[in-house]
């Protein structure tokens, strides 16, 4: 007998065969006794196997093989405890978090990118200008600008007073 | 939960305490199930230390991954994956296992499997059970590494042939002739004992 009708014999007997194989190696072990005594065999074996799993007690006493479990997950997280459950709303949270930080960046960048790549006429034309930035009221800032002096001054001041005059005196940033 | 007396809380319910950080109910767990988890350690490396070295290893890992737990099958069953796959690797470190192709297992084994006389005679009718799991103990231990992994996730574990193909890295062609090769070396190897008996 061959290797494959062999091993063919096997899968029949471990339920491995689709039902239309199955069917040809039944008639294959009912009229061939080589076969038939092959299965049985095996099917003997695969029997004790399956009464006998085996039962053995672990030689060491419970305290002494649990003290080294212990000390080796002490040592490898002090002080904390297994991998804890994430609830679905930390999960999102700390997929949003990147994701977030990343748009701030994506904006940011394009803010620079667009600002940068200005016309150079442009870019002149500012250098002599003197600009007073009015910021909206909730953002509570008063930019002026003197480009030929090289001088920004930035007035910060209450939420309810939305006036560009200055309350305090003014942070100067060369 | 920590500090109770947990000898009636069931394993789901010590499962979830351990994952919260109750080592108290995971030692429970070890408690329970640790000599069957030794024994699968054993029966895959024939050696006392190593399986409880072994076996030792499986419930460190098993802590640590207790949050990927999913309750799909019964935590004995999760843990003794774990503890066959730190098997595998102990025995391939030890270069004792090799994923060899059925040609190469059939040079080792000289095609010998099929040219063996069929046991007639089922060598194990009769015997009590202590009996059976010793003489069932005594052939595995002369199969080789290779055959014995796959007998005994196929008898004991109850892998299907894909499973096991995919747990030790092989073919399903290799794990169909490995396993026909250990059942037919252990049905020689009880049929020996029996003689001798």
């Amino acid at each position: 007998m061959s290797t494959e009708p062999q091993l063919k014999l096997q899968a029949f007997l471990d339920g491995e065969l689709p039902e239309r194989e199955a069917r040809e190696i039944l008639a294959w072990t009912q009229r061939d006794s080589a076969a038939a005594g092959l299965l049985a065999e095996l099917r003997n074996t695969r029997a004790a196997m399956a009464k006998s799993g085996p039962h053995l007690s672990l030689p060491e006493s419970r305290e002494f093989f649990w003290s080294k479990i212990e000390r080796e997950i002490r040592r490898l997280e002090p002080g904390e405890k297994a991998t804890p459950e994430i609830s679905f709303f930390a999960a999102l949270r700390r997929l949003l978090l990147p994701a977030g930080a990343l748009a701030a960046l994506a904006v940011a960048g394009l803010v620079l990118h667009f600002h940068g790549s200005k016309p150079v006429a442009d870019n002149l034309a500012d250098a002599d200008a003197t600009s007073v930035e009015t910021t909206l009221a909730s953002t509570d800032a008063t930019t002026y600008r003197d480009a030929s002096e090289g001088t920004t001054l930035v007035w910060f001041s209450p939420a309810a007073d939305a006036s560009p005059v200055p309350d305090k005196k003014p942070t100067a940033i060369n | 939960m920590s500090g109770q007396n947990y000898s009636s809380t069931d394993d789901a319910a010590l499962v979830k305490a351990a994952r919260r950080g109750d080592l108290g109910a995971f030692e429970e767990l070890v408690f329970r199930h640790r000599d069957q988890i030794y024994a699968r350690a054993f029966s895959m490396t024939r050696h006392e230390e190593d399986a409880v070295d072994l076996s030792q290893e499986a419930w460190i890992k098993g802590w640590q991954r207790l949050g990927q737990f999913q309750g799909e099958s019964s935590f004995t069953t999760w843990m003794t994956r774990i503890c066959i796959n730190l098997c595998l690797d102990h025995l391939r470190r030890q270069k004792k296992y090799r994923a060899d192709s059925i040609e190469e297992l059939n040079d080792e084994s000289g095609g010998v499997e099929r040219q063996m006389p069929v046991v007639t005679v089922n060598p194990t009718a009769g015997l009590e059970r202590a009996e059976l799991r010793q003489k069932i103990d005594g052939a595995l231990g002369q199969l080789s590494a290779e055959h014995r992994t796959v007998l005994v996730l196929h008898e004991f574990e109850d892998l299907d042939y894909k499973e096991i193909a995919k747990t030790v890295g092989c073919s399903m062609g290799t794990v169909m002739s490995r396993l026909f090769y250990a059942r037919r070396k252990m049905a020689a190897l009880l049929a020996d004992l029996r003689k001798e008996k």
